[in-house]
């Protein structure tokens, strides 16, 4: 039998679920420092001496329990960094940075928001950001026991990779 | 090796930003349909079916796989490795077969993305809600990271980026599975909106859907017919963290010591050397310029310091091996079904069916697979041979 030809049909559908999720007692407790105490904390991998920040309560490498707490400095160097330059759906108004920074007395490195750069002109930002400068951690007023407790400012004339890149 | 595995036949959908003729199961039959009948098996044939989805919200179905690719009568399973997932679905279906557990596997990879309204919310959500999610991490920006320390450290700027983008592009116009293929100049890449700097808005490549399957068999079915072979595989894993990758012994956040790792053991099996000389063509599970260089690397191709000038050999043409004839990621890529088409495009150059594409003489190749932070890295390589 013959059928007229139908635009396809389309179902609304949506998922909107709310979670909550259980961050473990070694995260509470770096969490906890950060709120009370504005410090930052890294747990030692026994076996390798390696510092987490942030803490974890095992070496995703080997299963090592690391149980010892130590404090790490508030300075440290931008490994990588992104400039956000276009408004994502559910991200902040751009333009801003994200980076990757090994804190002092850390051997991984912990993902923040970066300010401290000029960010009128993001190719000129950028070729500061390639020179790895070093950056300092600043402590929000009000904290909660978030990883948004702190963000890292950059240093000025810091950084010594050649940073040849940014052409 | 235990008895020789083959790619027997393959099935695509086209790719397209939204198959809104076709619910999910429809989708898939039309690209399993396709590879059975390639293969001359009927679903009767069929000893295992390994279904290949990255995650379900993309599509907003939980269990997608369960209405749309799981058959009556057939074992199923199903694999997600994030990008790698359509490669990590092969690598089970060869070892079904390789342990004796039956002859003929259809493997599925399907992605349904365009069900989303808004794909980049849910590429938000894959980071770690306790440590990273809050710091406004994307697909994207994490890409981004990676792309500025290549800047960094090897002297990579952003027009390789844009000239690497742009290459990629011109070869898609070929590859009459892409719908809509973009082709874009370098000039127009880095005229475009800065997404995440380095990368601009024509780096990142569209909302795909679309399905892929592949029919693996033992040896003992092939008969006459023109199969690819599997001439060697690997894969391996990594921590999810890439913080954790800075400061480690090995595998340095540029070194995706994973891929590294996954191609050397697929040359060993594959008797390989000296990968450059030995491959014909390559299609690497790249999304973006940056992770295409950095495999260069990671597979052998080049040596670190060697990088920039083997990427600009690359750019030209002149690099001695055929990169990325189907366009690549970067024209087209559906996440869960992306690494089974590298898989695939690298068989249909094989066996000589590769269409407006074809390059000639190609008997040896390798397919890469990359998931997560390439926190996932496979490796295949196909061969007219049987090993």
């Amino acid at each position: 039998m013959d059928m007229p030809a139908a635009e396809p049909l389309v179902i609304p559908g949506n998922w909107n679920f709310d979670y909550r999720y259980f961050a473990g007692d070694t995260a509470t407790r770096f969490f906890a420092e950060l709120r009370d105490n504005a410090r930052i904390m890294g747990t030692r991998n026994p076996v390798t001496g390696q510092v987490m920040v942030p803490a974890r309560s095992f070496s995703d490498a080997d299963y090592v329990a690391a149980t010892e707490w130590v404090e790490v400095g508030q300075e440290g160097r931008l490994e990588v960094f992104s400039i956000i330059a276009t408004q994502f759906p559910g991200l902040p108004a751009p333009p801003f940075i994200i980076g990757y920074v090994t804190l002092d007395g850390a051997d991984t490195a912990v993902l923040n928001h970066v300010t401290g750069v000029d960010l009128t002109d993001i190719d000129r930002a950028a070729r500061q950001l390639l020179r790895q400068p070093r950056v300092r951690v600043v402590f929000k007023d009000a904290r909660e026991g978030r990883i948004t407790d702190f963000h890292f400012e950059v240093i000025p004339d810091t950084g010594t990779a050649t940073g040849t890149g940014a052409a | 090796m235990t008895d020789p595995v083959a790619i027997l036949g393959v099935g695509q959908t086209r790719y397209r930003r939204r198959h809104s003729d076709k619910n999910t199961a429809e989708l898939v039959r039309e690209a399993a349909a396709a590879a059975l009948a390639d293969a001359g098996i009927g679903l009767d044939g069929i000893d295992l079916i390994v279904g290949g989805v990255a995650p379900d919200a993309l599509a907003g179905l939980a269990n997608i796989d369960l209405m749309s690719i799981a058959r009556p009568g057939i074992p199923y399973m199903r694999i997600n490795t994030g990008g790698a997932t359509g490669s990590s679905a092969l690598l089970a279906g060869m070892t079904w077969i390789a342990a004796g557990r039956g002859k003929a596997v259809l493997v599925v990879a399907v992605e349904r993305m365009g069900h989303a309204t808004t794909a980049q919310n849910i590429f938000n959500s894959i980071f770690d809600p306790i440590y990273e999610k809050d710091i406004s991490m994307s697909t994207i920006s994490m890409v981004a990271l990676r792309a500025t320390l290549m800047m960094q450290k090897y002297g990579f700027t952003s027009d390789h980026w844009a000239q690497l983008a742009a290459r990629n592009a011109a070869v898609s116009a070929l590859n009459d599975t892409i719908e809509r293929p973009r082709v874009f100049t370098a000039d127009q890449v880095r005229g475009s909106a800065i997404l995440a700097w380095p990368i601009h808005a024509l780096e990142a490549c569209p909302t795909t859907e679309g399905a892929c399957a592949v029919v693996l068999t033992h040896a003992a079915l092939v008969g006459d017919r023109t199969p690819a072979w599997i001439h060697g595989t690997g894969a391996f894993s990594d921590t999810y963290a890439m913080g954790d990758r800075f400061h480690r012994p090995e595998g340095a956040l540029d070194n995706l010591i994973t891929l590294e790792r996954a191609a050397r053991k697929a040359y060993g099996q594959a008797g390989i050397t000296d990968p450059l000389a030995a491959l014909d063509m390559v299609e690497i599970q790249a999304p973006f310029a940056s992770s295409e260089v950095m495999a260069y690397m990671a597979l052998g191709l080049c040596t670190p310091e060697d990088n920039v000038a083997f990427t600009e050999r690359a750019i030209a043409g002149t690099a001695g091996v055929a990169f990325q004839p189907s366009g690549g990621p970067q024209a087209c890529n559906p996440v869960s079904a992306t690494a089974l088409i590298r898989i695939t495009e690298a068989a249909l150059q094989i066996r000589g069916r590769a269409g407006a594409r074809q390059i000639d003489g190609i008997r040896r190749t390798l397919s890469t697979g990359q998931g997560g932070a390439t926190q996932f890295s496979t490796a295949v390589i196909l061969g007219a041979e049987k090993p």
